[in-house]
């Protein structure tokens, strides 16, 4: 550090000095005569600052719960009946047909349970990366040093067992102790950990855009494209969840995919990093070739703003640090791809 | 025995006055915050500021309740205590925005109230009363005095005008005070005399380029309606070792007014406000201590020590808030964070946090929140880059108040000025460790200073048709947040 070989002396520059310039950019500073160049910095304060509103509390009783739990506990207790019923009819008709019965009955409700407890384990996860996300988003607008710390901490307990970030987890562990101020520590996070992953995240989405594309293009029916969609979506989202430290079983993946077209449907319209034209241009010179390629085009597309959406969902830290991946680093071979077979 | 019947006397005065305070709380809340710190700190300035912020709606995104639009608005009330001298905000206040000038300095205790209308979480609408009470910080200094006898505070405040830089500036009294015979009959003049002097050596060691902190008792440099009372006309003395006090005798005279100091200032300080304080903002100016010196930081960490272990601290439960209210939440603050680049913040907070380490863990095992904070309640300055030569230098832009000297040059308060203050170390402790840590104005000559924080003017803010726009300031929004935010949950 310089300040521990060399103390710097204080200083000061009147502004309305010859001697001194006073530069309201970098640029123009540097083409100053000037002996001392002052180069006043942006002021931040003077910006708005977007508030996003409190959902309003829920208030009274959640008479829907309780339907819907009743209703639940009805139709339960309704098959457990139902399964007494044949096992006690297997036993009627043969001890060994009635042994046989009630073991499967066992078997199945073992399974069931450990099922349900893993789309509990998965749901939970996934609320948990929600929580750390806002908890992050937080930390960062109040710059608290604490909040700063205990969200890493999370991140950290998170993420223990993805293989690619022990180096970037022992990194930022040494950076703990240290004096950043709560912003500054989940960027530091978000760069240490983060930029492996999101990597990761842009090729699966990229790879999987190529390969819908492809196969719409090639594909004979409507109905086999649609299918072939559904499917690789589906599979994007949950690798990407995956990928993130979260562990999504079907309740959670739906929940996902629900999150990832209600983020696509906010921003779907005025994403400010991709533009518009290219997509429209991209499928006007594609359909002109050929409209089946166009179409392919059109849902590697989708296909890649949906993986988009995804990441932004199941991303445990806001976008703050690293730029968002923009639909042209995910598309852009598939555009490039279609130009270069005109 | 004497003592100890009266501290049983005095707490159950602080418990009857708590019971008939937790009554009126159930039906109206109520937070008394008080606002503290050592003179020059800028307590009138944050209280100033605060309230204006509140009222006016300031731009504050981290305080989550004004942010999100929970507080339907602040009004002042009118003041709840009739003993107590309003807080003048509107003056202040003028002074601030209209004449371009630091408010004076507290010099008394105030109070001021504030409701603040607001919508809970849950959507109930509510009320919070804010009552903020501001005192001048060299009275905290004094409570450590109730634990003491006359005998161990004039050891202790010997000992200390002995050390440098102080000696100097307590050769006089010294040299007085090497005349007087403790166990000599006693004699009004040479009290006064002696009172005089040690008064002027406690006034001299406040000056700017000492900034010395710890100068109890607090009523010398601030002595309100008391002053030429016998209250206020004492002095340390030579004590011998041991041995009976002669009846008659000065020593025994200083004693009995050091008693009376006591009882008639202190304790009433501490029972009828000190005591009844739910939250605390201590504020701190770390940077007169750094332009003065390292003898300066070090006092400025033992005041610190002391103010700390008066708190009442400790987790607020039923029983306590009925009998013993306690303070739950302590924010040390370095104020005037606007005198250094942004990116010597987090040095400022960490040098703070060292000074404040042995009370913080103390407060945090009785269970109290403690933080602390870089702000400035109104930001006088903006940030620039300064390139000379091959350097660049983090610096602030601001106009610096008529007669401040930096760099060999005096300021008119009218140029604007970018200002390259010096580097904060990066390791705290490299500021305490001996004496040649730095070297402030106390030990020479003003351009041999590592640190030079200059006093700004108020910034300009253009007043619009509705009263004046928000005061801009740094983190003023996070210290409400901590604060009261709980409380407007």
């Amino acid at each position: 550090m310089s300040e521990h070989s060399r103390h710097r002396k204080p200083a000061a520059f009147r502004l309305d000095d010859p001697q001194v310039t006073v530069a309201e950019h970098e640029d123009e500073a540097v083409h100053a005569p000037a002996r001392v160049r002052v180069i006043p910095e942006r002021e931040d304060a003077a910006l708005p600052v977007p508030v996003e509103p409190t959902a309003p509390a829920r208030r009274g009783f959640r008479w829907g719960t309780l339907f819907w739990s009743a209703l639940g506990g009805l139709v339960a207790l309704g098959v457990s009946l139902a399964v007494m019923q044949l096992v006690e009819d297997l036993f009627a008709r043969s001890e060994a047909l009635g042994y046989a019965g009630l073991a499967l009955a066992v078997l199945a409700a073992l399974a069931f349970l450990i099922i349900v407890a893993r789309e509990a384990y998965g749901l939970f996860r996934l609320a948990a990366i929600e929580k750390l996300h806002a908890r992050a988003e937080a930390a960062i607008a109040s710059d608290d040093r604490a909040e700063g710390r205990a969200v890493i901490h999370r991140l950290l307990s998170l993420l223990k067992d993805t293989p690619q970030l022990a180096r970037g987890r022992a990194n930022v562990e040494r950076h703990l102790g240290d004096i950043i101020d709560g912003a500054d520590l989940v960027r530091l996070a978000e760069r240490e950990l983060m930029a492996p992953l999101d990597q990761e995240a842009v090729r699966l989405v990229s790879n999987a855009a190529k390969r819908v594309s492809v196969v719409t293009a090639v594909s004979p029916r409507a109905l086999i494209d649609m299918g072939f969609v559904l499917m690789t979506t589906l599979h994007v989202v949950r690798r990407v969840a995956l990928l993130y430290g979260g562990r999504p079983g079907a309740l959670g993946l739906f929940r996902l995919l629900r999150l990832s077209i209600a983020h696509l449907a906010v921003t779907g319209g005025l994403a400010a990093t991709d533009s518009f034209i290219q997509q429209v241009f991209g499928h006007g010179v594609a359909a002109k070739l050929s409209a089946k390629l166009g179409e392919g085009v059109l849902n590697g597309l989708l296909t890649a703003r949906l993986g988009l959406a995804a990441i932004e969902v199941t991303r445990p830290l806001p976008f703050d640090a690293l730029p968002r991946p923009a639909l042209g680093t995910v598309a852009g071979d598939l555009l490039r791809g279609m130009k270069g077979k005109e | 025995m004497a003592p100890v019947f009266s501290d049983i006397l005095e707490e159950a005065r602080i418990t009857a006055r708590a019971i008939a305070g937790f009554g009126g709380n159930l039906f109206n809340p109520t937070v008394r915050l008080g606002v503290t710190g050592l003179s020059r700190a800028g307590k009138t300035v944050f209280v100033t500021a605060l309230v204006h912020g509140l009222v006016r709606g300031g731009r504050f995104p981290v305080f989550e309740a004004l942010a999100s639009g929970r507080i339907a608005g602040a009004r002042l009330e009118p003041q709840p205590d009739d003993a107590v001298p309003r807080f003048d905000y509107e003056k202040h206040l003028h002074d601030l925005v209209t004449a371009r000038r630091w408010p004076d300095s507290t010099t008394r205790l105030s109070e001021l109230r504030l409701a603040i209308d607001y919508q809970s979480q849950n959507g109930r609408t509510r009320a919070l009363t804010l009552d903020i009470v501001d005192y001048p910080g060299e009275w905290l200094l004094d409570l450590p005095l109730l634990t003491k006898t006359y005998e161990q505070w004039s050891a202790e405040t010997l000992m200390l005008s002995r050390q440098e830089p102080r000696a100097k500036l307590a050769a006089r009294w010294h040299a007085h005070l090497a005349t007087l015979d403790a166990e000599g009959p006693e004699d009004e003049q040479a009290a006064l005399t002696s009172a005089k002097l040690f008064t002027e050596y406690l006034k001299a060691s406040r000056d700017e380029r000492f900034a010395m902190s710890l100068l109890p008792p607090g009523r010398f440099l601030m002595p309100g309606d008391l002053e030429g009372s016998p209250a206020l006309t004492f002095a340390p003395l030579d004590l011998p070792e041991l041995g009976p006090i002669p009846d008659r005798s000065l020593w025994a005279m200083m004693r009995r007014r050091y008693e009376a100091y006591k009882s008639a200032v202190v304790q009433p300080f501490f029972r009828d406000h000190f005591s009844l304080l739910d939250r605390q903002i201590v504020l701190v100016d770390a940077l007169a201590a750094f332009n003065a010196g390292p003898e300066a930081l070090r006092d400025l960490e033992r005041a610190l020590e002391g103010i700390l272990d008066c708190f009442r601290v400790g987790q607020r439960s039923f029983f306590s808030s009925l009998v013993r209210p306690k303070i739950d939440r302590i924010l040390f603050a370095a104020t005037k964070a606007d005198h250094m680049h942004h990116t010597s913040h987090d040095r400022l907070e960490a040098i703070l946090r060292r000074m404040t380490k042995r009370a913080v863990e103390r407060a945090q095992f009785a269970g109290a929140t403690i933080d602390v904070v870089a702000l400035a309640a109104v930001r006088a300055t903006r940030e620039a880059t300064v390139k000379r030569g091959r350097e660049t230098l983090p610096s602030i832009i601001g106009t610096p108040a008529a007669g401040e000297v930096a760099g060999g040059e005096t300021f008119d308060g009218k140029t604007e000025t970018a200002i390259f203050p010096g580097d904060l170390p990066a390791d705290p402790d490299a500021l305490f460790d001996g004496n040649g840590s730095f070297r402030g104005l106390a030990a020479g000559k003003e351009r041999d200073a590592d640190f030079r924080f200059l006093r700004f003017r108020p910034p300009a803010v253009e007043t619009t048709e509705d009263g004046a726009p928000a005061l801009p300031h740094i983190r003023l929004d996070r210290a409400l947040q901590f604060l009261i935010g709980d409380r407007l949950a």
